[in-house]
């Protein structure tokens, strides 16, 4: 009967609203007060490899927030081509994979293409020795060739050439081949971190054919990894295929590893529940919580926090915040203890630039940053007058919504600034791009939510390319003779203690100038299926973003 | 939304200004859903209006040891993630819907009905411009259009006001110029012209009022969609900025971020958006029962 | 009619320019331009390299020989790359378009299925409780943002059902019901909007109609009540019901969008909103003027099926 018809669907619908209703009010009124915590993660922040021997097959899964907009690491530094690329391609050296390491923070560096590297006396010229029998990937136009130190020659001279590594490569002066497993390169300048430099997850060695052949690298991505890429459908998946030719015998475990394109995070949250996805990233403990109640035997890694690659950058080549005084005050009237404790619930850190490993032991606590760094607002103010504002001034701030917590810490500080030195600062959230652009053309006034690259793990990468007054990527615009002197110091020092002490003094006057406001941060946790194994984030990167490579010891025990 | 093409009040015309207010009050009488939704307009804009009266606390000051905390007696919409009471921004938040509403609505309504005076009156040529430079920006979807502008304008509460205008005139115009084009053909103005009023008389005295009725309608429903297109701007990052307490952004971006931590940062700023929508809505299709001469006919 | 139709299609021709004006306009005034996007992560782009693309791109010839670029590549329908991605602009449309058909239509079957026999139902048993509970459940639909629906739905499919439609979109050729699967949910989520404003404009007009004269003779004449309403009632309440549907369009496919970016679904809708974020010209220029075109011509045959419906309306 169509009017039963039609009044079935009405029931339907008023049951479907009011059963909503129930719902939302069931979990309002379930909702708990979270406490505000300071005590530290109960989740471990390594997860050691498995001592069972590894099973071969199966297939990973991954739902990505990234979808790689271009595939040439030429021109791109972003994760979601280096979520994949790091398994399709090899670099020279690497840092220690997952079932090599001793911890999160093992910086130790293992030899990729190369087996083993040394540098002259002067630190100017490094030799690699390759490693024999490696082979590209049995696809045209390369059909298993085998890889040659010409290949790693072309590579770097095209880095140089143009595009986001140019900076880097521009500091080799000349290379050679004298046999097909030597590298020579001789640089411009001696810098004892020089293998730290080429074991960036970005130093991709890529196809000299397939660039020769098609113009780019943005159509075909073959390399010498222990992964195919089998399939590229923007916006869908990324299928990658195990390589049976892989030089590293016996390794991959893992047949296929599929990366889903699911840009919506509440989506990204269901597919791990549903078990679509063997692991994710979650920000904060609460999240975790409530991935634990519905899925009990799920592995937590809390990612372990070495720094924080977010800071308040100010344009501080120009007043007002060319005044150091000025700088000071506006650390010291922002209360990032309370950020921590409240925003990131505990787990996160207070901020700053350098990895705390490269010059101690233990991280840094609110007392090592120095008096600029603590929650001094009467301090502040008077500082503030002192350097010409006592009524405060008015200034903008843009920023990108990178995380949720962001926007919160971007308006404690608004709040922090008005309430203790009158500062009014307006804010603009904006879109990736228009942030982007703005941001590293480096000619805005007034403040951003800056940021240093994400992908970098060496120390010259996190000093002297980013702090050098002559550095292309030096967003913060540092301008520092000290600064300038020490970190080329840096990179001329051999010795490991004295590299401490010397990256001690670096971060030192950063901290006393200034020269970035480090913000509170969270690196967050990795959340796993109990099946997972080896798949642990290692050397200070998340190995579903550019720390990938270690996915090659990871198995699965199903 | 494209309003219908062919208005379906463009059949008779109102009797020369009488009795509207008598007949929506008839219509109210006999309609509680009009009642119900009248009463949540002045809800609304009360709630708009004494806002500093009524918000038990600064929506914008923030105590991040409470935030994320659950409804209590002391905070009866919960907290937001750095500790904002929800109800005082949820009670702040009608200022802006009211005036996103107001603004988007009220440009895109003035703007369209003069557009659609002109081209309906007149009509020759001048129509023919106009109304194919309507249909061009008709032509392309409202929200990709509303995104476009609002980047070229740069985020802000008020650009994406001036976007949804912009969106809502073709429309608008349209819908006026049927209004206007089938009141010309009415005896009073036929006589009108032969007395040799002139055209702004007869504009104001024999169109306009055929043209309200319908202008009014569409407006209060497209009062709420304009509240809706501004949280999907803010979903897409381009809409109101933080920290301001509008709906569309609390719903869209902490109502969404922390949904299963604190699921009352989305249940109340879009208990408000719906309660809002449909409060407008059901008023416009009372007007449309009132107001609507086909269906008056019969009554 | 032969002429009228000639008539609107002649027409279209301005109509569509001034879109594609409009659009390119406004794309070149965006802050940001598509190099930044590419360059977005690199950190590191001399002025050299930057000017060299620019030259390679054309983005450094005079705006007036873009546009015309850009002109003749439509017409000749070889709509050129992605900034962004370097792929051809056909091959993403391609893979793109039928997503967001499919979308649109299922949308549209659910939304139709749900409201016309509510709006019936409503206008037939007017200011009854009834006619209440259909009116405010339809308009609630109105006034759910889709975002929050389609969170709400795939969140409490993950917890409740343990299950959500797999991600990764497969074609319909390739596997029909997983392909259905994937697009129930979505397809549901903005069906439930598209039936709100439907019902309400099936409800007004079939009372409109049962107040007609020949509809109450009908009923004199002692017909079954049903028969009247479905005969009468239905067939021209469909005109406005098809003139929704042909305005709902246009919210259709802009509405895609956000269901599509939630259900991570590779339709147009998603493919030209990153494309604005990231200022790619050509693929935002040429996906919408392929949408106006389409709802240039959708429009038309809905002004047609007037035609077809109403005997009483003739064009000249």
């Amino acid at each position: 009967m169509p009017a039963d018809r039609g009044s079935n669907r009405r029931e339907f619908m008023k049951a479907a609203s009011w059963g909503s209703l129930a719902v939302t009010a069931g979990m309002v009124a379930t909702g708990r007060t979270p406490a505000f915590a300071a005590a530290p993660s109960k989740y471990p922040d390594w997860i050691p490899a498995s001592p069972k021997p590894p099973k071969r097959g199966g297939t990973l899964t991954r739902a990505s927030a990234w979808d790689p907009p271009v595939i040439d690491p030429r021109l791109t530094q972003s994760v979601g081509l280096y979520q994949f690329a790091g398994l399709t391609s090899n670099r020279l050296v690497r840092y220690a994979f997952t079932d090599e390491a001793t911890g999160p923070s093992d910086l130790t560096l293992k030899g990729d293409l190369a087996e083993s590297w040394a540098a002259s006396s002067d630190h100017r010229v490094w030799t690699f020795k390759l490693r024999q029998g490696v082979k590209w990937q049995n696809l045209p136009p390369l059909n298993g060739r085998e890889l040659t130190a010409a290949d790693i020659k072309y590579c770097f001279e095209q880095y140089a050439k143009e595009g986001v590594q140019a900076f880097t490569f521009q500091e080799i002066e000349g290379m050679e081949t004298p046999d097909k497993h030597t590298l020579r390169v001789h640089l411009k300048t001696p810098n004892t971190l020089f293998p730290q430099n080429v074991a960036e997850p970005v130093t991709l060695i890529f196809a000299r054919e397939v660039l020769e052949e098609d113009g780019d690298l943005k159509k075909r991505l073959i390399g010498t990894g222990p992964y195919i890429l089998k399939e590229h459908t923007r916006k869908v998946r990324v299928v990658l295929q195990r390589n049976p030719d892989y030089w590293d015998k016996g390794r991959p475990y893992v047949d296929e590893y599929v990366i889903l394109s699911t840009p919506d995070a509440a989506t990204r949250l269901a597919a791990f529940r549903t078990g679509q996805a063997d692991f994710i990233w979650v920000a904060s403990p609460s999240e975790v919580e409530t991935i634990i109640k519905t899925n009990p035997a799920t592995v937590v890694q809390a990612y372990h926090n070495t720094l924080a690659p977010f800071g308040l950058a100010l344009a501080q080549d120009r007043a007002p915040f060319n005044d150091v005084r000025v700088r000071r005050a506006v650390s010291m009237a922002i209360d990032r203890q309370k950020m921590v404790d409240t925003v990131f619930e505990g787990h996160g850190i207070l901020g700053w630039g350098v990895p705390y490993i490269y010059y101690q032991d233990t991280p840094p606590t609110a007392k090592d940053l120095g008096p600029w760094w603590q929650y001094r607002p009467a301090d502040a103010k008077k500082l503030l007058a002192e350097a010409g504002h006592p009524n405060g001034f008015e200034t903008t701030l843009f920023y990108y919504e990178y995380f949720p917590q962001m926007t919160s810490e971007v308006q404690l500080v608004q709040h922090d600034l008005k309430k203790n030195l009158n500062i009014n600062v307006k804010i603009t959230k904006l879109d990736y791009t228009t942030y982007y652009g703005r941001y590293v053309e480096s000619k805005w006034d007034g403040m951003s939510w800056g940021f240093q690259s994400g992908h970098a793990v060496g120390l010259d990468e996190r000093t002297y390319m980013y702090m050098h007054s002559r550095s292309t990527k030096n967003f913060f615009r540092v301008n520092d003779p000290v600064i300038d002197e020490l970190t080329t110091k840096l990179r001329r020092t051999p010795d490991k203690a004295e590299q401490r002490l010397i990256a001690k003094k670096i971060v030192d006057r950063e901290y006393d100038q200034v020269l970035r406001m480090w913000m509170p941060y969270d690196n967050g946790f990795l959340v796993f299926q109990p099946h997972a194994r080896n798949m642990a984030a290692v050397a200070m990167r998340r190995t579903d973003g550019y720390g990938s490579p270690s996915l090659a010891r990871a198995w699965m025990e199903k | 939304m494209a309003i219908a093409r062919t208005s379906t009040f463009a059949g008779e015309p109102v009797a020369e200004g009488h009795g509207w207010l008598g007949e929506l009050v008839t219509a109210l009488r006999r309609n509680p859903l009009g009642v119900a939704s009248a009463g949540i307009i002045v809800l609304l804009a009360l709630t708009a209006t004494f806002a500093d009266v009524v918000a038990p606390y600064d929506p914008l000051a923030p105590h991040p040891e409470i935030r994320l905390s659950a409804p209590s007696r002391a905070h009866p919409f919960g907290t937001d993630d750095i500790g904002r009471d929800v109800l005082s921004r949820v009670i702040y938040g009608s200022r802006i819907s009211l005036w996103v509403g107001l603004l988007a609505v009220g440009i895109g309504t003035i703007v369209g009905m003069l557009i659609g005076l002109v081209s309906g009156y007149w009509e020759g040529r001048l129509d023919m411009m106009l109304q194919r430079i309507m249909d061009a920006i008709q032509a392309i979807p409202g929200l990709l259009l509303a995104l476009a502008i609002v980047s070229v304008l740069r985020p802000s509460t008020t650009h994406a006001m001036i976007a949804i205008a912009i969106v809502i005139i073709p429309g608008n115009s349209r819908i006026v110029r049927g209004a206007v084009m089938s009141a010309k053909q009415n005896r009073y103005v036929e006589a009108a012209r032969a007395m040799g009023c002139r055209h702004l008389r007869i504009i104001v005295r024999h169109i306009l009022p055929n043209v309200t009725a319908p202008i009014l309608i569409i407006a209060s429903i497209w009062f709420g969609n304009a509240i809706l297109i501004e949280a999907s701007l803010s979903f897409l990052g381009v809409g109101t900025q933080p920290p301001e307490p509008s709906w569309g952004l609390m719903l869209s971006t902490t109502g969404r971020a922390f949904f299963e931590q604190a699921p009352w940062l989305a249940v109340f700023p879009g208990l408000a958006i719906s309660l809002a929508v449909l409060g407008f809505n059901l008023f416009g299709d009372t007007l449309r029962d009132a107001w609507d001469p086909k269906l008056r006919r019969s009554g | 009619m032969y002429k009228y139709v000639l008539r609107r299609l002649l027409l279209a021709v301005p109509v569509l320019l001034l879109s594609s004006l409009i659009v390119f306009g406004l794309m070149r005034v965006m802050p940001g331009d598509a190099l930044t996007a590419l360059m977005a992560e690199s950190g590191n782009v001399g002025e050299k390299e930057l000017a060299k693309l620019r030259r390679d791109l054309q983005l450094d010839r005079p705006y007036v020989e873009q546009y015309a670029l850009w002109l003749w590549q439509m017409v000749s329908f070889r709509p050129g790359d992605s900034i962004f991605t370097g792929e051809p602009i056909a091959t993403s449309l391609k893979k793109s378009i039928p997503v967001t058909l499919e979308l649109a239509t299922l949308a549209l079957i659910l939304g139709l299925v749900i409201a016309v026999p509510i709006g019936m139902l409503s206008a037939t048993r007017q200011n009854t409780p009834a006619d209440y509970a259909g009116r405010v459940v339809a308009v609630s639909g109105l006034s759910l943002p889709d975002f929050w629906l389609g969170t709400l739905v795939i969140t409490f499919a993950a917890i409740w059902f343990r299950w959500i439609p797999s991600i990764g979109y497969v074609s319909f050729w390739e596997s029909p019901t997983k392909n259905l699967q994937q697009f129930l949910l979505p397809a549901a989520v903005l069906g439930f909007r598209l039936s709100a404003a439907t019902m309400r404009m099936t409800r007004s007009t079939v009372l409109e109609v049962l107040r007609e004269d020949y509809v109450r003779t009908a009923r004199a004449k002692g017909l079954e009540g049903r028969i009247v309403v479905y005969k009468h009632a239905l067939k021209n309440a469909l005109i406005p019901v098809v003139t929704i549907v042909g305005g709902q369009l246009g919210t259709l496919l802009a509405g895609t969008v956000i269901v599509e970016t939630i259900f991570a679904l590779p339709g147009m809708g998603r493919l030209t909103v990153e494309a604005i974020l990231f200022r790619d010209y050509p693929v935002v220029q040429t996906n919408v003027m392929l949408v106006a075109g389409a709802l240039v011509s959708l429009n038309l045959m809905v002004d047609l099926m007037y035609a077809w419906l109403d005997p009483r309306i003739r064009y000249h």
